[in-house]
């Protein structure tokens, strides 16, 4: 005895959202209906477990349904299949293409390939997300990807218009363009302290002042490549820790602004030139698709623990960051006041964003 | 889908025995005879065991008026009927298919009158269809022969003949809530027909053109008009308990009431109705032709009783005395009958408060089964008080002893015997008189009656914050909000082999009850609402599988006002489902296509209703210009204004208009809104929308869809291939609406859904036919924007129609 078939449809398309989630979350229908049961799920309107189950299946049958669907959001607010409410139409696109940031964190500046896609089930083990659901993860990034990688404009504005996300979303998802599209390294041990936000703030950073879209926003193809223009003359801001004058002209300039404002200034002192040289030759090396790969990597190895090994506050960091970029104002022999400017407002926020354990 | 398939040029197995239809109509052993032809020994020793006074009691509910057709009624009841005689003798038929009427049309109801036949359907000797039963159901549709529509005519015509005169015998000369139906198994098919006898007003049989507001204005319907009884008490038709009304005090109401027809509007009820069930299967032997036919028939009489009275003590479970909206589907399949009665019941305040139910014991002697029969009577009283409770039923506490009847009547108790019941003769012997008001008694004699008793009682409660009804809309809620949610839900049961009738009448009742809880878990968000219109379906589409499919329409209702409005906006509601109907024949179209004579029509079926809207439909469905979409409506009325001048044409205008301003003005937004360009379409298998009007009838939706996969299993089997099919069917719907122009379908439901599956073959058919009114409805509040300033609105409007 056993029922054979089992299926209710409304008009309205019936969603529940805290089922929607469950699926999204990859579970199946008897993990669905347990984590419904412990849930309090019973209590309401005299329910029993098999009503519970009857229930979860439809739902999960409808979203399956709808996944089609979901994968181009524009089409949900004009197919025909489901009457949806727009405010349900906008809650199924927006929780559709969250993800975990953990998930995002393993696969950030990876390749949105196959060969990524293989080693999801290492990263559901590790993060101890569904299988299912990192797919679905997976598969978004890519699709979101592929999506505005043909389309001019900006980025964040793309994917809010093909994607119908809100803005917060299309941001991150920007970040995570931006980051496959630059396959920037964020894999390695010393990075590893760091978070999808961190690093979705940097590239947000990035995007909007580096790139090529920054400056122009009619450029054809995706402008999320970093202006080339801008990478070349920064190679000019050399002159900053190769001319000793004026390096250490910048030093006491700086020095002076410090003294008696920070509790590391004797340890700022004895790295000043050290840390002026990393930031300069970080800049300067950005050409090279390797080392600009490796800017993350640079800027914590390089500026990041050198700092914490010295004990420097986030308060003492900011103080010696403005000044340090400020102060190149006063240097008279120093031209490329601009290109130093736009290098340094971005390291600058940056940094202090990566600046913690 | 009312047709009966061919049979072959024998006749039909019924006409075999010439004079006896084989219409169970009333459950009552009264009508056992008529089945003598199959199965006399059978019949009689039923008879044989009943006593009088068993035999008094059954019919007593209305339903079903006993063999005694032609018998007249008083002369006052004559004087009442030949007012609209005329009017009604040029029918051949006085049948209504209509459910709702307005308020004082309904003078008199008397009860459901029913009928059923079995019939054998001669098999088309074609070898290549004689291995497989079931598609030959299907295929054989296409081979009729030229006598075979006379045979299935007369038929039908046995059936209604039998139903008029039913109705006849109850002092009625029309019948409304009128539905005919058929249930097939291989060979043999079932036909039934059901409906309410009534006697109506002379004031619209009366023929010509229609001035249906002069009609309305001198309707004066006291609330419990309808509740009085058609026949002469004198000469009743079946014993019955008559009483005063108990809102007039002048005429005589009988003790319960059931009728096919919604609750009329004027209606006087006390607290709220409730969805009321019976269930019932019944395991049969395998058989072919003739004594399929005859086991078939043996059957029927007790499967209606047994339905009845279950339908009965549910009723009086919840302390309520009516029952409107009954629908008894029969289903047959090749080793079971399955039965489903569904019905609202209400308190009607016009009929006497129901008596309690009261169980007896067969085996006085035994002290722990004494025991158990009073711990059953106490939990019975329990559900009783709270039911009156849950639905709020607290009438008026009445002294009985004033009224008088002219006829002494005795202290009857009204009892209700099991059907197996054979030794009913003791019973005279117990002591009945418990309380003061007479009392139902359930007899318990085997083990049957125990687990019945049981599941009586363990039907489950509502959940708090819903109500449930089959008919159109809920006694004592009206103030609805404009959610609504209408949908359609379907569930196949596998059954073991081998079960016993009890067990089958379980997993049947479970499977509904399921269904319903369900329901109201999957609806929990709309709470308080109800559950309108709750239509059943069962159907056995193979052996050992049942099919259960339900259309409802959720709505949403403000719990506050509930109270207070109650009556008033029951009135105001009323009056605006007049206006709408007005507006549906009050177009130009009216007098392009004016029908002379609504009760002209050759065949007595589905024209029988000389209601206006009836006719107006038809004029309407048939109409080529209906068909338009509605702005080339636009553009006629435009043309309209400027042939006809201003005044009138401007109040025709605002209420013809498809597009009044609101809904332009968001159409228009919608549009240039990111190109979401699908229209919102509301579904409901109601005829009205709450909160809103509807402005404009675009036509009748009739529409069969086939779906057949040969990939089930990756369409996620069978519930996800018919969840597809029935979301596209949803789909379909709408954008035809859309594409007539229209936002809404009322009336909408699946007439039939078929399904079956061949699961190793990884294949699965299924056909699907739905149909409801396309129209245009606009939101009250907007309506009210527009009106206030109508000159502008109606140019605004106009604009608005050429812009789309």
């Amino acid at each position: 005895m056993s029922t054979e078939l089992d299926v209710f449809v409304g008009n309205t398309t019936v969603l529940d959202e805290d089922v929607y989630q469950l699926w999204l979350d990859g579970h199946t229908v008897s993990d669905a209906v347990r984590i419904r049961m412990e849930a309090g799920a019973l209590q309401e309107c005299e329910a029993n477990a098999e009503i519970l189950h009857s229930d979860t299946m439809d739902q999960f049958r409808t979203f399956q349904m709808c996944e089609r669907l979901l994968q181009s959001p524009s089409k949900v607010a004009n197919q025909l299949l489901f009457q949806i409410p727009p405010h349900h139409q906008t809650m199924l696109i927006e929780r559709y293409y969250e993800f975990d940031s953990v998930f995002a964190r393993e696969v950030l500046g990876k390749k949105l390939s196959k060969g990524t896609k293989k080693d999801l089930d290492d990263i559901s083990s590790k993060t101890g997300i569904a299988l299912k659901c990192c797919r679905r993860q997976f598969d978004n990034f890519k699709h979101v990807f592929k999506v505005v990688e043909e389309l001019k404009g900006p980025l964040v504005e793309n994917i809010q218009r093909h994607f119908l996300l809100s803005d917060v979303l299309a941001r991150d998802y920007a970040a995570i363009v931006f980051f496959a599209n630059s396959r920037f390294e964020t894999g390695k041990r010393k990075l590893q302290y760091l978070s999808f936000q961190d690093f979705a703030f940097c590239a947000g950073q990035l995007i909007s002042y580096w790139t090529v879209g920054a400056v122009d926003n009619m450029m054809e193809d995706l402008n999320v490549d970093l202006e080339k223009e801008f990478l070349h003359d920064l190679k000019d801001l050399k002159v900053l820790v190769n001319d000793k004058d004026m390096l250490d002209q910048h030093k006491s300039l700086v020095c002076a602004q410090l003294r008696g404002k920070i509790k590391v200034f004797s340890e700022m002192e004895a790295s000043f030139k050290n840390l002026s040289r990393a930031l300069v030759n970080i800049a300067s090396k950005l050409t090279h698709t390797k080392d600009f790969r490796d800017l993350f990597i640079d800027l914590v190895e390089k500026f990041v623990e050198p700092c914490r090994s010295d004990k420097w506050t986030i308060g003492d960091l900011r103080l010696f960051l403005k000044h340090y970029s400020s102060s190149v104002r006063m240097l008279e022999a120093f031209r490329h006041q601009v290109i130093w400017d736009r290098y340094m407002g971005v390291i600058q926020s940056c940094i202090l964003k990566m600046y913690h354990d | 889908m009312e047709c009966v398939p061919p049979c072959s040029d024998r006749p039909g197995f019924g006409e075999e025995t010439p004079g006896v239809p084989l219409s169970s109509g009333p459950p009552t052993p009264l009508r056992a005879q008529t089945f003598s032809s199959f199965s006399p020994s059978k019949s009689y020793s039923r008879q044989s065991s009943s006593s009088d006074t068993e035999l008094s009691l059954t019919p007593k509910t209305g339903m079903g008026s006993g063999g005694s057709a032609g018998k007249e009624a008083g002369p006052l009841k004559v004087f009442l009927r030949q007012q609209t005689q005329s009017a009604l003798e040029q029918r051949e038929y006085p049948f209504f298919t209509l459910t709702a009427f307005p308020p004082g049309f309904l003078l008199h109801v008397g009860g459901v009158v029913s009928a059923r036949s079995v019939k054998l359907l001669d098999r088309i000797h074609n070898p290549a269809l004689g291995n497989n039963t079931r598609s030959y159901k299907l295929l054989d549709w296409n081979s009729f022969t030229a006598d075979e529509p006379e045979t299935r005519d007369a038929w039908w015509e046995e059936i209604r003949q039998e139903i008029k005169s039913h109705a006849k015998a109850l002092g009625c000369h029309a019948v409304v809530g009128y539905s005919e139906s058929t249930s097939i198994c291989e060979e043999v098919c079932i036909l039934s027909a059901s409906g309410t006898a009534a006697i109506l007003s002379s004031r619209f049989m009366q023929d010509g053109p229609l001035d249906v507001e002069h009609r309305f204005e001198e309707v004066v319907s006291p609330g419990c008009g309808f509740c009085h009884i058609p026949y002469d008490e004198l000469n009743i038709p079946f014993p019955a308990q008559l009483t005063y009304c108990y809102c007039c005090r002048r005429y005589k109401v009988p003790d319960v009431l059931f009728t096919t027809i919604d609750l009329p509007t004027e209606a006087n009820v006390t607290g709220k109705g409730c969805l009321i069930q019976a269930r019932l299967c019944r395991t049969k032997k395998k058989a072919q032709g003739e004594g399929n036919a005859t086991a078939i028939s043996n059957l029927l009489p007790f499967l209606e009783y047994e339905l009845h009275t279950q339908l009965m003590n549910k009723l009086k479970l919840r302390g309520m005395n009516a029952l409107f909206g009954l629908r008894i589907q029969i289903s047959v399949g090749e080793t079971m009958l399955l039965g489903l009665a569904s019905a609202t019941g209400v308190y009607l305040t016009a009929l006497p408060s129901p008596g309690g139910i009261q169980i007896t014991g067969k085996t006085p002697s035994d002290i722990t089964y004494e025991q158990h029969i009073s711990n059953m009577q106490k939990k019975i009283n329990d559900t009783i008080t709270k039911n009156k409770e849950l639905y709020e039923i607290n009438p008026p506490e009445v002294v009985e002893e004033i009224i008088g009847s002219p006829i002494p009547e005795p202290r009857q108790r009204s009892r209700l015997f099991r059907s197996h019941s054979e030794s009913s003769d003791e019973v005279s012997e117990l002591d009945l008189s418990h309380g003061k008001k007479d009392a139902f008694v359930l007899e318990i004699d085997d083990t049957d009656a125990v687990e019945d008793i049981h599941a009586l009682l363990t039907d489950f409660s509502i959940p708090a914050g819903f109500y449930s009804c089959n008919t159109e809309i809920m006694p004592g809620i009206q103030n609805w909000t404009s959610a609504i949610q209408m949908f359609t839900s379907v569930r196949v049961f596998r059954l073991n082999t081998n079960l016993t009738n009890q067990g089958l009448n379980k997993i049947f009742s479970d499977l509904c009850e399921n269904l319903l809880k369900s329901l109201y878990f999957k609806l929990r968000s709309m709470v308080p609402c109800c559950l309108c219109h709750l239509n059943f379906t069962v159907a056995i589409p193979e052996d050992e599988l049942i099919q259960v499919a339900v259309t409802a329409v959720a709505m949403s209702f403000d719990k506050e006002q509930t109270l207070e409005n109650g009556k008033q906006s029951g009135e105001k509601t009323l009056i605006k489902a007049i206006t709408d109907e007005q507006l549906q024949f009050s177009l130009e179209l009216n007098a392009e296509t004016s029908s002379p004579n609504p009760l002209s029509s050759p065949k007595g079926l589905s024209d029988v209703g000389s209601h206006p809207s009836a006719r107006a439909s038809s004029v309407d469905y048939s109409s080529f210009a209906d068909r338009c979409s509605s702005w080339i409506e636009q553009l006629k009325l435009k043309a309209h204004t400027i042939r006809r001048g201003s005044v009138k044409t401007t109040s025709s205008m605002e209420k013809a208009s498809p597009l009044p301003e609101g809904r332009s003005r968001s159409l228009r937004s919608n549009r240039s809104y990111s190109g979401s360009s699908v229209a919102v379409v509301k579904m409901t298998p109601l005829s009205f929308i709450p909160g809103a009007k509807i402005i404009k009838y675009l036509g009748i939706i009739n529409m069969f869809f086939i779906r057949e996969t040969t990939s089930l299993r990756e369409e996620g089997g069978v519930s996800g291939f018919l969840h597809t099919f029935i979301a596209e069917v949803f789909a379909m719907v709408r954008a035809h609406v859309a594409a007539l122009g229209g936002n809404a379908v009322v009336s909408y439901s699946m007439k039939e859904c078929v399904f079956m599956e061949n699961p190793n073959k990884n294949q699965a058919q299924c056909l699907i036919n739905v149909s409801g009114d396309a129209v245009i409805f606009v939101r009250e509040s907007e309506l009210e924007l527009t009106s206030v300033q109508p000159q502008s609105a109606t140019t605004q409007t106009s604009n608005g129609g050429e812009g789309t």
